[in-house]
């Protein structure tokens, strides 16, 4: 277990971009709220409307944070076993009494943990900075919106669950991803894409089907159908007996997430991938 | 199990069609510091690189009583390598590589490695990739002679650096580091800067060690004898490993010749490490 922080902190200490990346962009949303201009028509609508608004700016705050982290964890997990191959400090890393599983399993869970956990926190802090700044120009038509415990944490609750549900939904891709990462000798990039480009097109040119296509599309964007509720469903279900309030709290779908075959099929082929880059980390000392 | 700290039978490795390793066999015994010599491509590296669990191998090995590629973190609890020059990350800060090492090495001594470093007077805020290759390589040694370990591989721990670190790292590793409890093994091309320290040198060519032998026993073992040029065809009678011409004379190399018979043909010598390397290695690739 001490080995195991050390081993998060190592992480950290060399990948400053998992704190400076999501500092910019918070950055950069705060300067939007003190210095730009502020247009949500929304804003002076009727109450439910605003609180919608409200919803709305948490939910983009949320988007902003949530793609530049799936590219930012993407790339991590790509060069984790490659970067200190490349640089043969690899020879100073294994020459301590860790082994290769624990190495291999530390970079995934900051992978797919640790880095959605950072952007949480400071998105999180954002939200709170964005939302001061806003209300404090637009006191006039915003009022209390912002400030309503249970949106705040609707947020968080979506965040964590999303993040939980993404670690094992994406396991497959950190799983090839980390393969690679073990694996290449150069091009770690080129490596991770071709293989699955080659698939794609050779299927259709000898079958005229594109399954495994489809199957890379649904697993790379479709995380979401899985784990919450359809849209169509929750609007639906938003519209159900009067006067409740049009929340998020219907938008997680736990069960049927942890019930879908999609799910456990694609953790069981990571789980593959990763147990191969443990065994490619334990061959290869350098490139 | 015998008593030796590696032992090894029947070594072998290949790379595709390249045998880097031919069914070596060694033993290092406690206490010893050894040198294992060879030319470039001979099989030193990957020799090393499998005593320290860093590759796998055919045939039987063990370190320290144990199995080192299946056991890489356990051995490195009792064993430390520098493997290679400047293999430290450039972006670890000298503190932080104190800090880790003090954190995951159970018999790493923090005030011993500071001490060491002192005597550098290289500042532990010091990024590794600011520092010049020599000092990158004192904080490495400083780091590796803190840990209390009973086997120490250094695999070309001096390549590349000017004659005064080399002769500093040299220093600090007889003065500050080498005692009874302590086994040392080490490859190097300058033999010569190391010829004094060895007790015992393994010679490697073709994957094929050609030569185990204590330093004490060269002499018994080996001579060298400078014969003028009238007496070269009695002495080519006795059987040499290896002659070289030299200033108007030839020096013959014997092996487990009787030493009175040679002292008939011309001044007797011991031969250096260097030499009996290049005499021994000559005969085996001409046999």
């Amino acid at each position: 277990m001490n080995d195991f922080v050390w081993l998060v902190r190592r992480e950290f200490w060399e990948n400053k971009a998992i704190w400076i990346i999501p500092a910019c962009i918070g950055a950069l949303l705060l300067v939007a709220a003190l210095f730009g201009r502020i247009e949500v028509p929304m804003l002076s609508a009727a109450e439910h409307q605003s609180t919608t608004a409200g919803v709305l700016l948490l939910v983009a705050v949320g988007v902003v944070f949530w793609v530049p982290m799936g590219i930012y964890s993407s790339w991590y997990l790509l060069d984790c076993l490659y970067a200190d191959r490349k640089d043969r400090s690899v020879l100073f890393w294994k020459s301590l009494p860790i082994s290769d599983r624990a190495t291999v399993l530390c970079k995934l869970f900051v992978g797919v943990i640790a880095v959605p956990a950072v952007y949480f926190l400071v998105a999180d802090l954002s939200a709170l900075l964005v939302a001061g700044a806003v209300s404090v120009r637009e006191r006039a038509v915003f009022g209390d919106v912002l400030w309503r415990p249970e949106l705040w944490l609707q947020q968080q609750v979506i965040w964590l669950y999303l993040i939980a549900t993404s670690a094992l939904w994406y396991l497959p891709v950190a799983g090839w991803l980390m393969l690679v990462s073990a694996w290449a000798k150069r091009a770690v990039i080129l490596q991770a894409v071709l293989p699955p480009l080659a698939i794609i097109l050779a299927e259709r040119l000898f079958l005229g089907t594109h399954a495994f296509g489809g199957l890379l599309r649904d697993r790379l964007f479709g995380g979401g159908y899985v784990s919450l509720h359809h849209p169509i469903h929750w609007s639906l279900s938003q519209a159900g007996p009067a006067g409740t309030t049009p929340g998020v709290w219907n938008l997680p779908d736990p069960q049927g997430f942890l019930l879908s075959p999609q799910v456990w099929i694609g953790a069981l082929v990571g789980a593959v991938f990763i147990a191969g880059a443990v065994q490619l980390r334990m061959r290869r000392a350098d490139t | 199990m015998s008593s030796s700290l590696i032992q090894a039978r029947g070594l072998s490795k290949r790379y595709g069609s390249f045998v880097a390793l031919d069914r070596a066999d060694f033993a290092v015994e406690p206490g010893r510091i050894v040198g294992l010599i060879g030319p470039n491509g001979a099989g030193k590296t990957t020799a090393l690189r499998a005593v320290l669990g860093l590759t796998s191998y055919e045939g039987e090995l063990s370190v320290l009583g144990r199995e080192p590629f299946r056991h890489r973190a356990a051995l490195m609890r009792e064993a430390s390598f520098i493997a290679d020059v400047a293999v430290l990350p450039s972006w670890l800060r000298v503190q932080q590589a104190i800090d880790i090492v003090a954190g995951v090495h159970p018999r790493f001594r923090r005030e011993r490695a500071l001490t060491l470093l002192a005597k550098t007077e290289i500042g532990a805020a010091r990024r590794i990739g600011e520092l010049s290759k020599g000092m990158k390589t004192m904080v490495h040694l400083a780091l590796t002679m803190a840990i209390d370990a009973r086997l120490l591989v250094l695999d070309e721990p001096t390549l590349g650096l000017d004659i005064l670190a080399r002769r500093g790292f040299y220093d600090a590793l007889v003065n500050d580091y080498m005692d009874e409890t302590r086994t040392i093994v080490i490859t190097t091309h300058q033999v010569e800067e190391v010829e004094n320290l060895l007790s015992d040198v393994l010679f490697i060519d073709k994957g094929r060690i050609v030569l185990d032998c204590a330093v004490e026993a060269i002499a018994e073992r080996y001579a060298a004898v400078a014969v003028a040029d009238g007496d070269l065809a009695a002495a080519r009678a006795q059987r040499p490993l290896y002659e070289r011409r030299l200033l108007g004379k030839t020096l013959l190399y014997f092996e487990g010749a009787d030493h009175e018979k040679l002292a008939r043909l011309g001044e007797v010598s011991v031969p250096s490490v260097s030499d009996l390397f290049v005499a021994k290695v000559s005969s085996e690739r001409a046999s």
